[in-house]
């Protein structure tokens, strides 16, 4: 972990606490190991209960940093968590990966989603793949998020299955995969094939899928893929419809460029730019 | 259907009670479509819930009626648990699972963590319980030690009370003191002597499951004085109503005790009810049902009642975590007409 990231991650958390607060944060950051978990636990206790409001220079401060990486509506608390956690004396990877295994192993709901969020900083990120894999089969709301949304770990270290699992639970929970880092980078056939099962279940259900979920189709299209576009191009949802103009235009199976040239209006939108993905993007 | 304790013995709760006492005028149930009415606008603060051992349908009845935050206190869990990976679980749970199911029905769920007395006679282990116990009472939510003190009145159940006691001093939180069904004046006095003895100030102590034996040395020392509306074994509620006119609201608060015995997580709002038609000023009703439990618990410094004053705590989450979490997952749906109990 750079040192860089600690320093920028504090340079925001003063700009948004009192002097006392920073100075409790700084005391326990320099103390034992024991009374920094202990403050990542209390801090709730000592810290104003707020949501930090970063400028966009906070923001563009992270950028370069860890791809992906941001603190976007974070409470004061949590940020200040992750950073006591880089605080913590990797030097020891045994005791450091002990007392981090003792945290989440101990932790309440709000404490899981600092620990998760502090992933893509934490040291030696291969020992924290298992936990990670754990917040996806987490049936609390917030806990699935600090995973799933708005955090490069997953994209980085998840194998391909599990990588496919933390997708598919995000649909299936009706959270918005844009909000997924890596989405684009990390799309496999596998996962295109199994978005197409999924949706066919839905259909049979008379339910619906969300419509920005084909643009994990698009580059995979073959003919079994190409009659889920000809049903979205049926549907009588416009988002469905631009959906499948989207993928179609994304692939480059021959018969996907035959099936966008019927729909002029969509595919002349698709080219020229006045569609793309983030129209479907809610 | 409340009236025959004989009724009721196959599950008795986490404290039955041996004394007789005659049911006869003591409680009484209602029914929710003769009760909504009287408690429209009102709010309630359910103090002592064992939410672990309800169901959903519990979870909607109680938002409907009114109920917009609620305290959990760590307590056994009906068979002696085995291992410090059990306790480890169950407080986990307390702040974890169950915090943010109670948080899906717009229920602000906050607890209390201790060392129960029947577990405190089994030393090996709860010496293990007491060394983790630290890394939970300074949790987010956790508004007390609790409950704690006596049962069976052992030497062991003593030295955890003592301990917990200095713990609970320690962390500046308030105390929850479970009172022993057996031999309870005798108990609850001696529970009160030692909080002192330890230097606590008593207004930071909830002396719960009272009754009219024991209320007024409670208030009388400085105690808050809590009590459980648990039909068949402990108060009923028509006997609140009486102790409530005696006493006035000043530190006396009602909660539901609710848990996998026979219980009613709505016993709240039931006698809120039963408070306003016996004529009793609705200011009263509100301290006795809400503010009291929040001025002793809220000494903590983790209540916020800006969280659930609004009354959905749902908003307040999303605020958190961003818009996606109200998205998926299971949304409060008020069920109409729904009663818990009949």
């Amino acid at each position: 972990m750079s040192d860089i990231i600690k320093q920028k991650i504090w340079k925001i958390i003063t700009s948004h606490t009192s002097a006392d607060e920073a100075q409790w944060l700084q005391q326990k950051a320099s103390s034992t190991p024991i009374d920094l978990m202990t403050a990542f636990v209390a801090a709730p206790r000592f810290l104003t209960k707020k949501i930090i409001d970063t400028s966009d220079a906070e923001k563009a401060s992270l950028k370069p940093e860890i791809r992906g990486f941001s603190v976007d509506g974070w409470s004061l608390v949590r940020l200040s968590r992750v950073w006591l956690l880089t605080q913590l004396d990797p030097s020891d990877q045994e005791e450091y990966v002990k007392n981090i295994e003792t945290l989440f192993d101990t932790a309440e709901m709000n404490e899981l989603v600092a620990l998760y969020s502090a992933l893509p900083v934490l040291s030696y990120p291969d020992r924290w793949l298992f936990r990670a894999t754990d917040a996806v089969r987490s049936n609390m709301g917030f806990v699935f998020d600090a995973i799933a949304l708005h955090n490069p770990y997953p994209e980085k270290y998840f194998s391909e299955l599990a990588w496919n699992q933390l997708v598919l639970k995000t649909i299936f929970n009706d959270k918005p995969i844009h909000f997924i880092e890596g989405l684009d980078n990390r799309s496999n056939e596998k996962l295109a094939v199994t978005l197409s099962d999924f949706a066919h279940e839905r259909w049979a259900a008379s339910r619906s899928v969300p419509a920005q979920v084909w643009r994990l189709v698009g580059k995979f299209l073959n003919q079994a893929l190409l009659a889920d576009m000809q049903h979205l191009f049926d549907s009588e949802q416009e988002d469905d419809r631009k959906a499948a103009a989207l993928a179609c235009a994304e692939s480059a199976f021959p018969s996907a460029n035959y099936l966008l040239a019927k729909y002029t209006e969509l595919e002349k939108s698709v080219k020229t730019g006045a569609l793309t993905w983030a129209d479907l993007e809610n | 259907m409340c009236l025959n304790h004989n009724d009721t013995a196959p599950n008795p709760s986490h404290f039955e009670d041996s004394e007789e006492i005659s049911q006869a005028l003591a409680h009484r149930d209602i029914a929710w479509n003769d009760y909504k009415d009287l408690i429209k606008g009102m709010r309630f603060f359910d103090p002592h819930i064992h939410m672990v051992s309800r169901t959903t349908d519990d979870y909607q009845a109680m938002n409907q009626a009114g109920i917009v935050a609620l305290i959990e206190p760590a307590f056994w869990v009906g068979q002696p648990r085995t291992g410090l990976s059990s306790f480890k679980d169950y407080y986990s749970s307390l702040v974890g699972w169950e915090r943010f199911r109670s948080s899906q029905f717009g229920i602000k769920h906050y607890c209390t963590m201790g060392l129960n007395s029947r577990e405190a006679n089994n030393e090996p282990l709860a010496e293990q319980v007491m060394e983790i116990l630290p890394l939970y009472i300074y949790k987010e939510g956790v508004v007390g030690v609790g409950e704690i003190g006596f049962d069976d009145q052992t030497p062991a159940e003593e030295k955890y009370y003592r301990l917990q006691l200095e713990l609970a001093k320690q962390a500046k939180l308030p105390v929850q003191i479970h009172t022993p069904h057996r031999d309870k004046k005798k108990g609850t006095e001696r529970s009160m002597a030692i909080a002192l003895e330890h230097g606590i100030d008593p207004s930071w102590v909830i002396v719960d499951h009272n009754n009219e034996e024991t209320v007024k040395s409670v208030l009388d020392q400085g105690f808050y004085a809590a009590f459980t509306i648990y039909p068949f074994t402990k108060m009923g509620n028509e006997r609140m109503v009486k102790v409530v006119e005696q006493y006035g609201p000043e530190r006396i608060m009602i909660n539901s005790a609710a848990d996998w015995g026979i219980s009613d997580p709505l016993a709240i709002p039931k006698t809120a009810a039963l408070m306003k038609m016996r004529g009793i000023s609705d200011e009263t009703i509100r301290l006795v049902t809400y503010q009291n439990a929040i001025d002793a618990f809220g000494k903590s410094g983790q209540i916020d009642v800006t969280d659930f004053e609004s009354g959905y705590a749902v908003d307040q989450t999303a605020k958190f975590h961003g818009n996606s979490i109200l998205r998926g997952g299971q949304q409060p749906a008020p069920v109409k007409d729904f009663l818990v109990i009949n």
